[in-house]
């Protein structure tokens, strides 16, 4: 691995050691993949459908165990100690579902609390919400009405709230307008700067490439190319991507 | 942490909106089946006072000791109003009387069969059919629901022990379910105040036990509910078996239970034990009058030979002396009759008692059962109420009798019965006891009802309770430990 | 169109793993249904034939026809062990005089309660609880279920019309669920065959009524669902509002109808006209004694036979004056009744359940007729045991308690009684026209109740917002 890591702390924040998952039904859908993700980074990661995104994500929550390998949190191995790595993330999914009888306050409130932020104010809420762009006559709605955009500026606002050092997000712009998506990469952008690390899945390679720190490749559950942005720089990552993603190339981590 | 998720847990389901149409429906059947309850209460206690009543007035009419009979009657109980039980179906009274046997006749359903036609809605019977329904309708995807609508993933991203998760739905679901059937519940116990039914200290400790129960019973379902959903990956499928569980609970298993115990034990009938005690005391009676004739013919001989006058005479003289001496053996033989029928009673309540022992164990496995006999056990309205009834009244009839003998033998009339003699000579001679006077009923004994303390009320309901306990238990149990292993994307 | 659109309904109820396991419930506790009530049958058939049994041997060693204790019994029949309707809550036994007014007594219920705690499994508990919940469980969303899955706005992207459609789905959605109950409904027949009931072919007329008219009610149910499903915007709602009606048409409106008769019309107290029959029964008695010591045999020689007419006829008198009496009392009474049954019944009727189960017991002889039906057979009864009795002794035996020829003057003791020569009791059901007639009007408000919900449904998806 030739990355070049801007140091600041002596460990990364998030970080997949060997990390390979067997399903029940015996796909391999990780194989062997590794990568750290340090403070003040953004990591991304390509990859096609299928290609072990998401079952990345679940093991870091701990919604599924590794076959053999590890991922952790702030240098806590989330399956060893799931709670106490858990204090340390937040998270964002593909298609966020929140309570649907629940108003967009209502969701905020209970899920911030869940995550041990208890003294915030409404205010605070709809700051927030206002902030990822959700229309403020919205902001007392039951989620049962919201489109899919205003569930995923919700579920943004709610890792934003949640203030964690570590924030995993699957493919969070899905669903957004352009001006949302736009808006949610200067997010990312100040999030970064307040020293925050980001493991982000997602199929748009161009803000990829704009925004992120290091870039990962997935296919068929092997990481077959990270490179930094600095490396990225004169790439054609379009082209790399297909090329990856054709298998006939493989960049071993 | 608890704390938020057991008030999210409270929320998301008063916020439903299928909260406020249950909550109406259950409010709205509480009350009825109480308000029904407290009307029905009271047209049986009139009805029973203006029976008690015609049973006072037919009793003044009654020419001779031994022809008196009396009404022994079951008094309504205002635990009626929470579980009607077997109330209606067992008869009001029974006759007592020297030379019947006593039994519970006259049930309310088969004076009036229109009212068994729909039978009848009570309070237990809401709480077993409705208040089941709407807990499975509350907890069929309390943990599966948040799988498939994606909240659960969001739950888990944070620092939550599923332990926690798992018990929060829990209580939550508990207080969110119990908390507002309780108000109905305490409304309808102002309606008791309000409409001054008679409870004593004994009915309210009775009444809030029922009502306990009633929660347990809640209890068990909202468990259940919750462990199914925690053992199944789709609501849709485990609210199909969380009906067909439901189902099976409350209507197969109580059913097929006391049908099952049937195809094994067989009771004679009531009609088939009458012939037979029909058989016995008509053959004994026979017997007795064959040995009375010889006794007449040998009186009739002690005649012979006198004259017309002297017959008179002596029958006059000696008359009083026979009637004594025949009604001395009648009683014997009828107190023969008595035993050899309480005899055959006993054989077929004890062949009853193993049949029900057995229906009810079978029937057990279902905790609505459980909750069905408690409620008919705290209610007074159990399947003992007729023994218990139909044991006193054989004891008040033990003591009737012996009141009214003595008062026979006092009043010197002959027993009960009239004799027609016809004689070639005289003609027909008719005598038919020596007093015509109405009688003096001041002394005569009266019936109280079977006492029944609260503890003989409690404690059949001890098993009961604990075989709910046991299934809540169980089933939260379950569902604590398979939410342990539970696929949480 | 129409029959693709079927098709697809049937494919779908059919294919789906909610009816793999409704189905087989459903089955099963229909099978469940017929075995019992076979079961039953044999049991309660047992039963009475050893009383009657006994019956007859408790007359064994008699000798003189006024002195038996003679009863009839209310015969099991093959079909109320299917529905049993009220007759287990009527009194079954009567102890048979050749005069008196006749008491049934002791009902199943009364003599062994623990089979009123939980009641039985019966046809009618089949079609009323689990097979309209039935309906329900897959008809709640027929459509906005499709609404809410998004397959509705692709099948109107075709050219479809809207009244096609909602036959479509109605007319699968009967089909897909009646049809494959039919089979465990053939098997519970054979069921009955098998298991040697004997049912005659009248009684197999009824059954296949009851079973018609069963299946109207579930299309009742259908029909009421799809209407809900097509007025509530998603199917969570309708589920609930469905379950809610299901448990006022099955549970609220029949008992509170009852209970409202029972407090609109006042019926006097049974024990009310107890007491009048037996005040004026012990002033006849009264009179009749008083009237004893007038008898003057005419004849020295043959004053037994002389005395036996007379009482007779002092009897008979009596028992015409007591009879009318009765009868006026008990008119009165019947009468009120009725005034009172129509209003609960008219009233339950509101309900389609309630319907159901009316004519279901109506066609199996359990209905509220039964008592009036086992009143009068047991009458005609009564004259021809009276006659019988009175052609073996010139008396007829009644008034109540036991009855002792004793002679004092004679020494051999006369012949037994031969019992095989008492009249038998044969209780007929009424007959499939008789309850033919009294079902039909429930059978036709549940074809008013199907015709109702479909139009209601038919007009409401026409304009129903598809988006
Ligand atoms: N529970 C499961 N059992 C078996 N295989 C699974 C399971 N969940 C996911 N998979 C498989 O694992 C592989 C990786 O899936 P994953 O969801 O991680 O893909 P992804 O990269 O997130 O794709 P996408 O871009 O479509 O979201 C896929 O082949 C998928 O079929
Ligand atoms: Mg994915």
């Amino acid at each position: 691995m030739n990355t070049i890591l801007n140091e600041k702390k002596e460990f990364p924040m998030l970080e997949a050691v060997n990390l390979t998952k067997k399903y029940e039904d015996g796909l391999l859908a990780l194989d062997d993949v590794n990568f750290k993700v340090h403070q003040g980074e953004i990591y991304a990661m390509l990859g096609g459908n299928g290609a072990g995104k998401t079952t990345t994500i679940n093991i870091f929550l701990n919604l599924i165990e590794p076959t053999s390998g590890e991922t952790k949190i702030n240098g806590i191995v989330t399956h060893q100690q799931p709670l106490e790595a858990k204090k340390h993330v937040s998270f964002v999914s593909e298609n966020v579902m929140l309570y649907p009888e629940f108003t967009a306050l209502q969701n905020l409130d209970f899920f911030t609390r869940l995550g041990g932020k208890t003294n915030l104010t409404k205010d605070d809420y709809r700051q927030v919400l206002l902030r990822v762009g959700l229309q403020e006559d919205a902001h007392s709605k039951k989620l049962k009405g919201f489109s899919k955009g205003m569930r995923q500026k919700c579920g943004i606002a709610i890792a934003i709230l949640k203030n964690s050092p570590t924030i995993l997000l699957d493919e969070p712009t899905s669903g957004l307008d352009p001006k949302a998506g736009l808006e949610f990469m200067t997010l990312l952008d100040e999030l970064r700067d307040e020293g925050k690390s980001i493991l982000m899945s997602t199929h748009d390679i161009f803000r990829a490439k704009e925004i992120a720190n290091t870039i990962g490749i997935m296919n068929n559950g092997k990481l077959v190319m990270q490179r930094s942005k600095a490396e990225l720089e004169n790439a054609d990552l379009e082209k790399l991507y297909v090329e990856y993603m054709a298998g006939y190339m493989e960049e071993v981590a | 942490m608890f704390r938020l998720l057991v008030e999210k847990e409270l929320k998301n389901i008063i916020q439903s909106p299928k909260f406020l149409a249950t909550f109406l429906t259950c409010s709205f059947l509480i009350l009825l089946s109480i308000g029904i309850g407290i009307n029905e209460y009271f047209n049986m206690m009139e009805q029973y006072n203006t029976a008690k009543n015609l049973a006072k007035t037919e009793m003044a009419q009654a020419r001779s000791w031994m022809a008196l009979s009396a009404k022994a009657f079951r008094e309504p109980d205002p635990m009626q109003i929470f579980s009607a039980g077997v109330n209606y179906d067992i008869g009001r009274y029974s006759i007592v009387h020297e030379r019947q046997d006593s039994k519970l006749q006259n049930s309310v359903y088969s004076d009036d069969p229109i009212f068994a036609v729909f039978r009848y809605m009570d309070f237990t019977f809401i709480v077993t059919v409705v208040f089941s329904l709407f807990a499975i309708l509350f907890t069929y995807n309390t943990v599966n629901g948040e799988r498939e609508n994606g909240t659960m993933r969001l739950v888990f991203s944070n620092a939550i022990p599923r332990s926690t998760f798992i018990s929060a739905k829990f209580v939550g679901s508990w207080l969110g379910l119990v908390i507002p059937l309780l108000v109905p519940i305490l409304v309808g116990l102002l309606l008791l105040v309000v409409f001054k039914v008679p409870l004593s200290a004994a009915h309210w400790i009775k009444i809030i036990m029922l009502i306990s129960t009633s929660v347990l019973y809640l209890t068990f379902f909202i468990a259940f509910g919750i462990l199914i959903s925690a053992v199944t990956k789709y609501s849709s499928v485990s609210f199909m078996i969380l009906l067909v569980s439901w189902i099976t609970l409350v209507f197969i298993i109580p059913r097929i239970g006391v049908m099952t115990a049937s195809q094994f034990i067989s009771v004679p009938t009531v009609a088939e034990l009458e012939s037979q005690k029909d058989s016995f005391s008509k053959a004994r009676w026979e017997k007795h009058y064959g040995e009375i004739e010889k006794v007449w013919r040998a009186r009739n001989a002690e005649m012979n030979g006198m004259s017309e006058a002297d017959r008179q005479s002596y029958r006059e003289e000696n008359e009083y002396k026979w009637f004594e001496e025949d009604d001395k053996v009648r009683n014997e033989v009828q107190k023969e009759i008595t035993e050899y029928s309480s005899k055959l009673s006993d054989d077929v309540r004890n062949r009853k008692a193993t049949l029900e022992n057995l229906a009810l164990n079978i029937s057990r496995i279902s905790p609505a059962s459980s909750f069905q006999l408690a409620a008919m056990n705290l209610s007074t309205s159990d399947i003992n109420l007729k023994n218990r009834y139909e044991k006193e009244i054989q004891n008040f009839r033990q003591t009737f009798s012996t009141f009214t003998q003595k008062k026979q033998k006092e009043s010197g009339g002959q027993a009960g019965m009239f004799r027609i003699s016809i004689d070639s000579q005289s003609g027909v001679k008719i005598s038919s006891g020596r007093d015509e006077s109405s009688l003096n009923l001041r002394e005569v004994p009266k019936f109280t009802q079977p006492s029944h303390t609260i503890s003989q009320a409690v404690v059949p309901t001890i098993i009961d309770i604990g075989l709910m306990m046991f299934f809540t238990l169980f089933s939260f149990g379950g569902a604590f430990f398979s939410f342990n292993k539970y696929d949480l994307r | 169109m129409l029959s693709l659109l079927i098709k697809k309904e049937l494919k779908e109820i059919i294919g789906s793993s909610k009816f793999v396991y409704s189905f087989a419930v459903s089955a099963l506790l229909i099978l469940i249904t017929f075995y019992v009530g076979a079961k039953n049958y044999q049991i309660n058939k047992s039963q009475y034939d050893a009383a009657v049994a006994e019956n007859i041997r408790s007359m064994s060693g008699v000798t003189d026809w006024r002195m038996i204790n003679h009863k009839i019994f209310l015969p099991p029949l093959p079909l109320a062990s299917l529905v049993s309707g009220i007759s287990n809550d009527v009194g079954r036994n009567i102890g048979m005089q050749g005069r008196g007014e006749l008491i049934a007594k002791d009902s199943k219920y009364n003599e062994e309660p623990i089979f009123a705690v939980f009641r039985f499994l019966d046809l009618n508990f089949l079609f009323q609880i689990i097979l309209s919940l039935f309906a329900i469980l897959f008809c709640y969303n027929a459509v906005n279920g499709e609404k809410e899955r998004g397959t509705l706005r692709l099948v109107f992207s075709n050219a479809i019309p809207r009244d096609t459609f909602i036959l479509g789905k109605v007319l699968g959605s009967t089909i897909a669920l009646i049809l494959p109950l039919l089979v465990p409904m053939l098997i519970g027949f054979l069921l009955l065959l098998v298991l040697g009931v004997p049912m005659s072919f009248e009684d197999w007329m009824k059954l296949f009524l009851i079973i018609v008219t069963g299946f109207l009610l579930f299309s009742v149910f259908i029909n009421l669902s799809v209407f809900v499903s097509i007025i509530t915007k998603n199917s969570a709602t309708s589920f609930l509002l469905l379950l809610v009606t299901w448990i006022f048409f099955v549970l609220v409106i029949p008992k509170t109808s009852v209970l409202i008769a029972g407090r609109a019309v006042n019926v006097p107290l049974i024990d009310e006209l107890n007491t009048k029959k037996n005040q004026f029964s012990m002033q006849l008695n009264r009179e009749h004694f008083n009237s004893l010591s007038g008898f003057k045999p005419a004849n020295k020689d043959n004053f037994m036979q002389e005395f036996q007419q007379f009482m007779e006829k002092n009897n008979q008198a009596r028992e015409e004056k007591t009879k009318s009496f009765n009868e006026k009392l008990n008119r009165e009474r019947i009468n009120r009744q009725e005034v009172q049954h129509a209003v609960a019944l008219n009233l339950a009727r509101i309900s389609p359940s309630a319907s159901f189960s009316l004519a279901a017991s109506s066609f199996a002889g359990t209905s509220l007729n039964l008592v009036s039906n086992y009143r009068e057979q047991a009458d005609n009864y009564q004259k021809q045991f009276a006659k019988f009795q009175q052609e073996k002794t010139g008396m007829t035996s009644g008034g109540g308690g036991m009855m002792f020829v004793i002679r004092t003057d004679g020494d051999k003791k006369p012949p037994e009684i031969n019992p095989a020569e008492l009249p038998k009791f044969e209780f007929k059901p009424a007959s499939f026209s008789a309850s033919l007639g009294s079902g039909l009007i429930d059978i036709g408000l549940l074809f008013v109740f199907n015709i109702i919900f479909f139009a209601a449904a038919y007009l409401r998806f026409l304009k129903f917002d598809l988006r």
